[in-house]
């Protein structure tokens, strides 16, 4: 569906060139749910924006459903409103001197398909009950609330029948509330059209509710590419690891591929070949398990409980081992954990990385 | 706060004299006699306005004059605006610079270089026009409501353009690209999207210029008054140094508060629509620029074929005419015969000791006048903005009046207050202290506005730390403030003084004697005077000597505060 190539795109900030895209590959499928995920700065909406035709790479190839869009080589750039894509902005981009149904007929009158008003109208109709505005349609567009433009928006990028919809970070203007229900609207909207979306945003929940595959981005780079498990469960590197999900880092070196010796004593690990040099290991808070006493016999470690902090549906709790401090999260119980503990790190669970 | 009343006082010495005059304007209509006589009050002048079928031929000229000129300069600033805030033409740096020179341009310089290129009689189009076709006049007519139109148009295009990239600049770029990404193409998103948007601040535009060509008087003194076609400036001007009969305070009086009134509800309008286009900016947060329009190779041709020949048409023609005209005794086409006639004897001939004194006096008015006005407005500002003083909105009221009211009226208020209003003592009444207060007064709302962008950026949590750490407010703003400003202040000083290079209005009025003659007046004087071509020999040299303010401004001034102003 989507096919990018070797993209690469330098911006000039005052004198120096900052290299926004540097040499990107991806392919996404028809149908698909695609997230690109990352800080700002990391060339996540520049990748969207040159597959909208917004920004011209400086070099690559860009193909939308087998036609290619963009070469640079064979000097193919073809205008946005040429490629069969519907659009959902950061700041929804609703044009406020326009009404809620003006604001989606236009599109449909004077775009791609020049429809005839009328059924123009019974489209704009169609749309705006898939995001449930049907009363809104004669409504000025500025007198809209943030979370009803939102949907202006969506309701106007899928009026054109879109083989493909992009979204940038459409739900970074809404509140906490408000987000989470659109996002499962969004969601649910998407898989019964079937249609196929990149979307990008910095929000790893998001990522991760929303997604079939997520690339996660940093510097013009793509760091790897997954469905949310994969990248949960083995980050390609630490950057990963940290950007999707919070981790515990240990600091140590690798004795064999199977043992590191570690800040917090030596610990077992699953892997199958050593990194020389100094090694972080990694484990999520989730992951470390606290006892007052453990049968575990791998990976077991006394530490002390400095602080445990009742957040409702669970406990986080600050633990010391030596000099170290590991955060680890388990479901609430009827009792905090403190003082001594026994702490017990799962050997499937630890990732191992060069230090960076 | 320790010396809080030093600044409120030094603000009220600053706007008193806005206020005076105003009153003193009015106060004029209503008043008749002569210095010394005991003063009576009368309807006269306004009868005798109303009555004078003049004052509504002078009404139809102002109006068809203004707007005029509101459509000449939305003509090239329009396009110009898009091009460069939209489109990947090359070469827009050198489209901002030639923009700012060109409001630099007096407007005086210009008017005579259209009057030597497309006058009736001598103008050179229409010579060759008449020759050429062997028709019985020429068929262009400068002196005419179109043609003075089109000198001040073409000189307000800087202003309007600058504003009208303002909207550009505050309009969501994903507004238009939301347009093209959904299939509209680049002429159905500037019609359906670009344009409706931009339209209130194209209005706003409108206005202000319309504003500015109502009062306008360097055009149609310089163009307009020789062929009899009066605009509300000249004729007030007119009514007070009159060729034959006495001066009529009281009919100029009279003219001059309707004037204000229709000036003041023209900026009431102003900033009506002006928050009206402002309701549908948006302000991203993100960093990337909008999507360039790709123009191609044929379409930056054609972009700058138009940007040329505007500047060209706009201000090299006028500026080569006076060139060719300062070097003839006669102005005639360029022909061999005529260049044989060629030679410097207009710059000799010259009045040089009148200039060096001119000169003299221009320089102490580039340098008093910024400096007051800035000391006054910093004051202002502060107090407006600052002092937590409960009447800081009156204060903030009257620093926009100088805006408001055209110049040359606060001038003749201020010659009125000299001549018939303070004791003799005060020698106000053809000094080179009038021309400084006046042109001081005329500048404040200019540098409030921007000192108060500026002030408003600081946070006062700044200041309030160093009330805190003990420094009495005098040193606060010596030490915290000014250093914060100086971009800002550098930027007003600047254009305030090459303001002063430049004016003609005031000064019109307000020199009355060698003592405080201007250079801008000489050059008028010879006009007027019929000496035609050595008026363009002093032209240019009071524009050479204008170049190293001008590039001063251009290596300090930061084109981009311009703006705020307006």
């Amino acid at each position: 569906m989507i096919s990018i190539t070797a993209v690469r795109k330098n911006f000039q900030t005052g004198d120096q060139p900052v290299a926004a895209l540097r040499g990107i590959n991806l392919e996404i499928s028809k149908g698909e749910f695609f997230v690109l995920l990352g800080p700002s700065g990391s060339g996540k909406t520049t990748l969207l924006r040159s597959v909208a035709g917004l920004e011209k790479p400086d070099d690559g190839d860009i193909s939308l459903n087998g036609k290619t869009v963009f070469s640079r080589a064979r000097h193919i750039s073809t205008p946005p409103e040429e490629r069969q894509i519907g659009m959902v902005f950061q700041s929804y981009a609703i044009w406020p001197h326009l009404t809620v149904a003006e604001n989606i007929s236009l599109v449909l009158t004077h775009g791609r398909y020049r429809l005839s008003k009328k059924d123009a109208a019974e489209r704009v109709r169609r749309s705006l009950t898939l995001v449930q505005l049907e009363n809104l349609e004669n409504r000025p567009a500025r007198l809209l609330s943030g979370g009803q433009q939102q949907r202006v928006a969506l309701a106007r990028a899928l009026a054109v029948n879109p083989a493909l919809l992009l979204m940038d970070e459409p739900l970074s203007n809404l509140d906490a509330r408000l987000r989470e229900e659109v996002r499962a609207s969004i969601k649910k909207l998407t898989s019964r059209l079937g249609i196929t979306v990149l979307y990008v945003t910095h929000d790893q929940v998001e990522a991760m509710v929303l997604a079939d595959r997520v690339a996660v981005m940093s510097q013009g780079q793509i760091l790897q590419i997954g469905n949310p498990l994969e990248l949960y469960r083995s980050p390609a590197n630490s950057l990963v690891a940290e950007f999707f999900g919070s981790i515990n880092w240990i600091r140590g070196k690798m004795l064999d591929s199977k043992r590191v010796e570690t800040e917090i004593g030596t610990l077992i690990i699953d892997g199958s070949r050593a990194i020389d040099g100094s090694v972080v290991v990694g484990i999520r808070p989730e992951d470390v398990k606290l006892a007052r006493s453990s049968n575990e016999v791998e990976n077991r470690i006394e530490g002390k409980v400095l602080s445990s902090t009742f957040l409702g549906d669970q406990v986080v709790a600050e633990v010391k081992i030596n000099d170290k401090i590991l955060i680890a999260k388990a479901l609430a119980d009827d009792e905090k954990p403190v003082g001594n503990i026994s702490v017990h790190l799962p050997k499937g669970r630890l990732v191992v990385f060069a230090e960076a | 706060m320790k010396g809080r009343w030093l600044f409120v006082a030094i603000s009220i010495l600053g706007l008193l004299p806005v206020v005076a005059f105003l009153l003193i304007i009015v106060w004029m209509g209503f008043w008749q006699g002569n210095p010394g006589d005991p003063v009576v009050y009368t309807l006269k002048h306004y009868r005798t306005l109303f009555t004078d079928p003049t004052t509504y031929r002078t009404l139809v000229n102002t109006l068809g004059f203004a707007s005029t000129t509101v459509v000449v300069s939305l003509l090239f600033a329009v396009p110009t605006a898009w091009l460069v805030e939209r489109t990947d033409l090359p070469g827009k740096n050198l489209v901002f610079a030639l923009v700012t020179i060109g409001a630099l341009v007096p407007t005086f310089f210009t008017s005579m270089g259209w009057v030597f290129l497309l006058h009736p009689r001598i103008g050179i189009v229409n010579k060759f026009l008449v020759e050429w076709l062997g028709l019985e006049q020429g068929p262009f007519n400068i002196a005419s409501l179109i043609g003075m139109g089109w000198v001040e148009g073409l000189g307000l295009s800087s202003i309007a353009f600058i504003m009208i990239v303002a909207t550009y600049r505050s309009m969501d770029p994903a507004l238009e690209e939301a347009a093209r990404v959904h299939g509209l193409g680049i002429f159905r998103t500037l019609r359906y999207v670009t344009l409706p948007l931009t339209f209130p601040g194209i209005i706003a535009a409108s206005i202000y210029v319309f504003t500015i060509g109502l009062s306008a008087f360097e055009v149609p003194a310089i163009i307009g008054m020789s062929n009899k076609i009066f605009t509300f400036s000249t004729y007030i001007f007119y009514k007070i140094q009159p060729l034959e009969e006495l001066p009529s305070y009281g009919v100029a009086g009279a003219v001059s508060s309707l004037l204000v009134v229709l000036a003041l509800l023209l900026s009431w309008g102003y900033f009506r629509v002006l928050r009206f286009s402002y309701r549908y900016a948006v302000v991203t947060g993100k960093g990337y620029r909008p999507r360039l329009i790709e123009l191609g190779k044929r379409g930056w041709l054609v972009a700058w074929l138009f940007l040329g020949s505007y500047f060209i048409v706009g201000k090299l023609l006028p500026f080569l005419l006076l060139i060719w005209a300062s070097l003839l005794k006669f102005f005639q086409p360029p022909s061999r015969a005529a260049l044989e006639q060629v030679s410097l004897s207009n710059f000799y001939g010259l009045p040089w000791s009148l200039m060096l004194n001119g000169a003299w006096n221009t320089l102490i008015l580039m340098l008093a006048v910024p400096t007051l006005a800035l000391v006054l407005c910093l004051a202002i500002s502060w107090t407006v903005l600052r002092s937590g003083l409960k009447w800081r909105l009156a204060f903030d009221a009257v620093a926009f009046l100088p805006h408001a009211v055209p110049h040359l009226i606060l001038a003749i208020a201020a010659v009125f207050t000299a001549l018939f209003l303070l004791p003799n003592v005060f020698s106000l009444y053809g000094s080179l202290a009038i021309l400084i207060i006046v042109y001081t007064i005329s500048r404040i709302s200019f540098a409030t506005r921007i000192i108060n962008n500026s002030l408003a950026q600081i946070h006062p949590e700044l200041e309030e730390a160093a009330f805190v750490g003990g420094l009495p407010l005098l040193q606060v703003m010596r030490k915290i403030l000014l250093p914060l400003l100086k971009p800002a202040l550098i930027y007003a000083w600047l254009w305030m003084s090459l303001l002063c290079y430049r004016e003609l209005t005031m000064a019109s009025v307000l020199v009355t004697s060698q003592e405080n003659v201007t250079l801008p007046m000489i050059v008028w004087g010879l006009w007027l005077g019929g000496s035609l071509n050595q008026a363009a020999a002093a032209n240019l040299v009071v524009l050479a000597f204008m170049l190293p303010a001008v590039v001063l401004y251009l290596v300090f001034g930061r084109r981009s505060r311009f703006t705020e102003a307006l």
